[in-house]
C-alpha cells in the first residue's frame, strides 16, 4: 500500500532532515514510526500525504507516485496531523461536510459515517459549534471523524493520541483495528512506546534522519521492550 | 510601561514578519522589498507635497494660507478613523496570539495599552507621510517662523491618538453589540460598512458643493472643529505658538489614550470570552441529515467565500470599492448632474470618467491578493486534499468574482442612468468583466509569489503585505493607463478598445503563468 524508496529531504542549509529512507506498509498493517524529536518523523508524514514537496526519492501509494499523480493518491489517503488546525470559520459539521465534498462521499455514506464516529468519540453534540470554539482534543476528534469519512486506503496519523482523552484514545485504538481489518493500512508516529508495542505489527525507528531499525514488532524488539530497544538505539553513537 | 513596550515590540516584530514574509523570502528578494518600500514611501510623500502645495497655493491667494496645517491634520484624523474602526475587531478583540497573550503576567489593561499602541505604531507611518511634506509645502508658501516647525513636530506624534481612541470606543461598541449575533461578524461588516458610508455622506448634507476652495476649507474646519474641538487647539498651538493649547492638545491626548485602556481593560476580557469561545452557539443536537453534498469545486468555493465574509478588515479592505459603487450607482438616478455641475456644463467629461471610477473600485477589491496568506496555518488542509491545484485557484478566484458581480450590475445602472449609448455601455460592461479577471488572476500570481502564512493579525495580510500592496498599486497603475488612453485617443470607445486589448493579452500570460509557475509556486510554500 505504502512504499518509499530513497526518499531523503535537505532543508536550507544542506542539513538533510531524511537520509535515504525506504520502507513497505502493506494493507492491514499498523505500523508505528517512532524516533526522538527532529528525527524526521514529521518530515516523511509530510511527504508521504503530499504536503511537502521533495526531490530525492519516491513515495508509491498503492502504486501510484505521489509525486507524479498527487491528486489520486491523496483521494485514497487521510492525514491527521500533529497540531489538527482546522478551519476556524466553519462548525464541525461544515467542516465534515467540506471534506466529504472534496472526497466525493455520497450523503448516505457521509451520514452513517458521521453518525458513527461523532458518537464513538462522543462529539455529537457539538458538531453544530464554530470549530473556534473547540479544545485541542475536540479539534483531534473532528480531524479523525474527517479522516475516516471517506474510508481511506491509507491512514497517516502524527502523534494522534496527544490531546485525546483515555476513552477517545481507547476508541481511537479500537477504530484503527477495525479500519485495518477491513484492509487499509496505517502509518502512525507516536512518543508512546507502550502503545506502538501493543498497536502495531511493524515498527520503524528513525534517528537523525536515518532509518536504525525496521520490520515486524516481534522482530524490532526481540525479547526486550520496545522502551529498551529504542534507549539503546537513540544512545549509540552518542 | 516596560512590560508594554516589551509586548508591543513582540507584536511590532510578527507584523513586520508577516508583512515581508521574514523568514519565508530569498535575501536578494526581501532586500528588493525593503527597497521597494522606501520607494512608495518616498513616492506617497511626494504626492502629499504636491497635494499640500497646490490646496496651499490656492489658499494663499485668499489670504487663508493658515487653514493649510489644521486642514491637513484634520483630514489626517478623519482618515485615521475610517482606517481604524474595522481595524479593532483583529487588533483589540478576537486577535490570534490572544491565548498566549493573556497568559502572561500583564494587567489587562497594560495588554489594550499595547495593542493600542500598536495600531498607533502602524497609523504614524501616514501621520509622517502626510504631515512632514505639509509642513514643507506650508514652510514654503508661508515662511513661518522657527516656532511652527517645533511645536508641528511636538504634535505630529499626537495627531492619532484621540482618532484611534474614538475608532476603539465604536469598534468596542459594534463589537459589544454584534457578538450576541450568531453571524457576528456579518451584523459586523454590515454596522461599519452604515457608519462609514454615513460618515462619509453627512457632510455633503451639511455642504455646499458650489462654494469656492477658501470658503469650502473654511467651512470644513469649522464643521471639524464643532465636531472634534481639538483641531483648535492644534490650530492656536502650531499657528499662533499659543504654549497653554499646545500642553491641551499634547495632555487630552495622552489622558484619553490612558483613561480608555484603563477602562476598556475591564470589559476587555468578558468580550474576548464571548468572541473566542461562541457563548451564544446553538445547543443541542445538530441536525446531520440536512447536509447537501457538492461538487469539489462548489465545496471549495463555498469554504472560501465563508473564509472570506469571517474576517471583517479582509471584506472592508476589499469590499468597501464594491459597496460604494454598487450605493452611488443607486442614488445616481436622484442626483441632477448638471445642476451639481452648475455653468461648468461638464456633464460629457463626467461620462468619459464612467470607465475610470468602474475599473477603480474594481481595482480595490482584489480579494485573491490575500487569499492563500489567509490560510495561515489552516494551509496544510489545502494541500493535502485531493484536489489540483488549479481547481483551488479556481475556488479562490470564484470567490473574487462573486464580490465583484454587484460592479457589472451598478456598470449597467449608470450606464442606464448616464443615458450611454448601447455600444458605449457594452464596452464599459466588457472593462469591467475584463479588469474583473485581470484584478482576480493578478492578486493570486501575485500571493502565490509572496506568500506570509505566519501571521497573528489579519490587517498585516490584507492591508500591508507586500503581496497586497503590490497587488492594489499594480491595479491603480491600471487605472492610470486607462486614463492616459483616454487622454491619448480622445474617445472613450477607442481608449476602451485599447485598453481590453492590452487586458486580455495580460490576463492570458497571467493565467498561463498560474497554471505552470503558479503551481510550482504552491507545492513551494512550506506549511
Amino acid at each position: 500500500m505504502l512504499s518509499i524508496r530513497n526518499f531523503s529531504k535537505s532543508y536550507k542549509g544542506g542539513k538533510k532532515a531524511v537520509d535515504s529512507l525506504n520502507l513497505d506498509i502493506n494493507s492491514g498493517d499498523i505500523f508505528g514510526f517512532i524516533g526522538h524529536n527532529g528525527a524526521g518523523k514529521t518530515t516523511t508524514i509530510r511527504a508521504i500525504v503530499g504536503v511537502l514537496d521533495f526531490e530525492e526519492g519516491d513515495i508509491l501509494i498503492d502504486g501510484v507516485s505521489i509525486k507524479k499523480d498527487p491528486v489520486s493518491c491523496k483521494r485514497i489517503t487521510a492525514y491527521i496531523p500533529d497540531n489538527p488546525d482546522l478551519y476556524d470559520h466553519l462548525t464541525g459539521i461544515g467542516y465534515l461536510n467540506f471534506i466529504a465534498d472534496i472526497y466525493e462521499v455520497d450523503k448516505d455514506e457521509r451520514e452513517k459515517s458521521i453518525v458513527k464516529y461523532a458518537e464513538a468519540l462522543e462529539l455529537t453534540a457539538n458538531l453544530g459549534d464554530s470549530i473556534s470554539s473547540y479544545s485541542h482534543g475536540m479539534k483531534q476528534k473532528l480531524a479523525i471523524i474527517s479522516a475516516l469519512i471517506h474510508k481511506p486506503k491509507l491512514l497517516v496519523l502524527d502523534e494522534p493520541f496527544v490531546g485525546l482523552d483515555p476513552k477517545a484514545t481507547l476508541t481511537l485504538r479500537n477504530i484503527m483495528v477495525e479500519l485495518c481489518n477491513s484492509g487499509s493500512a496505517i502509518f502512525f508516529s507516536t512518543h508512546v512506546l507502550l502503545v506502538a508495542e501493543k498497536l502495531c505489527n511493524k515498527i520503524g525507528i528513525i534517528k537523525d534522519g536515518r532509518l536504525v531499525a525496521y520490520g515486524p514488532t516481534q522482530e524490532v524488539k526481540g525479547d526486550s521492550s520496545l522502551e529498551d530497544v529504542f534507549m539503546e538505539l537513540i544512545e549509540t553513537d552518542k | 510601561m516596560k512590560k508594554v513596550i516589551r509586548l508591543v515590540g513582540v507584536q511590532l516584530w510578527a507584523i513586520l514578519g508577516s508583512m515581508f514574509a521574514l523568514g519565508q523570502q530569498k535575501k536578494r528578494k526581501s532586500n528588493s522589498l525593503y527597497l521597494g518600500f522606501a520607494a512608495l514611501a518616498i513616492l506617497l510623500s511626494g504626492l502629499s507635497f504636491f497635494y499640500a502645495y497646490i490646496a496651499g497655493m490656492g489658499l494663499r491667494v485668499f489670504n487663508s494660507i493658515d487653514l493649510l496645517p489644521t486642514l491637513f491634520m484634520s483630514l489626517t484624523s478623519v482618515i485615521l478613523l475610517f482606517t481604524t474602526v474595522y481595524k479593532i475587531k483583529g487588533t483589540l478583540f478576537g486577535f490570534k496570539d490572544y491565548d498566549m497573550v493573556m497568559s502572561l503576567p500583564v494587567s489587562n489593561s497594560q495588554i489594550v495599552a499595547s495593542r493600542l499602541i500598536l495600531l498607533y505604531s502602524i497609523n504614524i507611518v501616514f501621520v509622517l507621510i502626510i504631515m512632514i511634506p505639509m509642513m514643507l509645502a506650508y514652510g514654503i508658501l508661508a515662511q513661518p517662523g522657527i516656532q511652527f516647525y517645533v511645536f508641528s513636530i511636538l504634535t505630529l506624534f499626537f495627531i492619532p491618538l484621540i482618532p484611534i481612541i474614538i475608532a476603539a470606543i465604536i469598534g468596542t461598541i459594534l463589537t459589544y453589540l454584534t457578538m450576541r449575533f450568531r453571524y457576528s461578524n456579518i451584523v459586523y461588516i454590515v454596522f461599519v460598512f452604515l457608519l462609514l458610508i454615513g460618515m462619509m455622506v453627512f457632510p455633503y448634507l451639511l455642504g455646499d458643493s458650489n462654494e469656492a476652495l477658501v470658503e469650502i476649507s473654511q467651512e470644513i474646519n469649522n464643521q471639524v472643529s464643532n465636531i472634534y474641538p481639538m483641531s483648535q487647539y492644534y490650530s492656536k498651538a502650531v499657528i499662533e505658538g499659543d504654549i497653554v493649547s499646545l500642553i491641551i492638545f499634547m495632555l487630552a491626548s495622552l489622558l484619553a489614550f490612558s483613561a480608555f485602556s484603563l477602562l476598556l481593560g475591564k470589559v476587555f476580557k468578558r468580550i474576548n470570552s464571548v468572541l473566542m469561545t461562541g457563548r451564544y452557539r446553538r445547543k443541542g443536537q445538530t441536525r446531520l441529515k440536512s447536509s447537501k453534498s457538492s461538487s469539489p469545486l462548489k465545496a471549495l468555493y463555498k469554504k472560501e467565500l465563508k473564509r472570506y465574509f469571517a474576517s471583517v478588515v479582509y471584506v472592508m479592505n476589499t469590499g468597501f470599492g464594491v459597496v460604494i459603487m454598487v450605493l452611488g450607482a443607486i442614488a445616481l438616478p436622484f442626483i441632477d448632474i448638471n445642476t451639481m455641475t452648475g455653468e461648468m456644463n461638464i456633464t460629457g467629461a463626467v461620462k468619459d470618467l464612467i470607465p475610470i471610477f468602474v475599473v477603480f473600485c474594481i481595482a480595490t477589491s482584489s480579494t485573491t491578493m490575500a487569499s492563500i496568506s489567509i490560510e495561515g496555518k489552516h494551509f496544510w488542509i489545502a494541500k493535502s486534499l485531493p484536489v489540483s491545484e488549479l481547481m483551488i485557484f479556481k475556488s479562490k478566484i470564484l470567490v473574487n468574482f462573486t464580490i465583484l458581480a454587484p460592479v457589472l450590475f451598478a456598470t449597467l445602472l449608470i450606464c442606464f442612468t448616464m443615458e450611454l449609448p448601447f455600444i458605449d455601455s457594452l464596452l464599459i460592461l466588457l472593462l469591467a468583466a475584463s479588469f474583473s479577471v485581470f484584478v482576480s488572476i493578478y492578486g493570486l500570481v501575485i500571493n502565490l509569489s509572496f506568500p506570509s502564512l505566519i501571521w497573528t493579525n489579519e490587517t498585516v495580510i490584507v492591508k500591508q503585505s507586500t503581496s497586497s500592496m503590490i497587488s492594489i498599486f499594480t491595479s491603480i497603475g491600471m487605472v492610470a493607463i486607462q486614463y492616459l488612453l483616454i487622454m491619448v485617443t480622445g474617445d472613450m470607445k477607442k481608449s476602451i478598445l485599447l485598453f481590453l486589448v492590452l487586458i486580455w493579452v495580460i490576463n492570458l500570460i497571467l493565467y498561463k503563468r498560474l497554471s505552470t509557475r503558479g503551481i510550482r509556486q504552491f507545492k513551494d510554500i512550506n506549511c
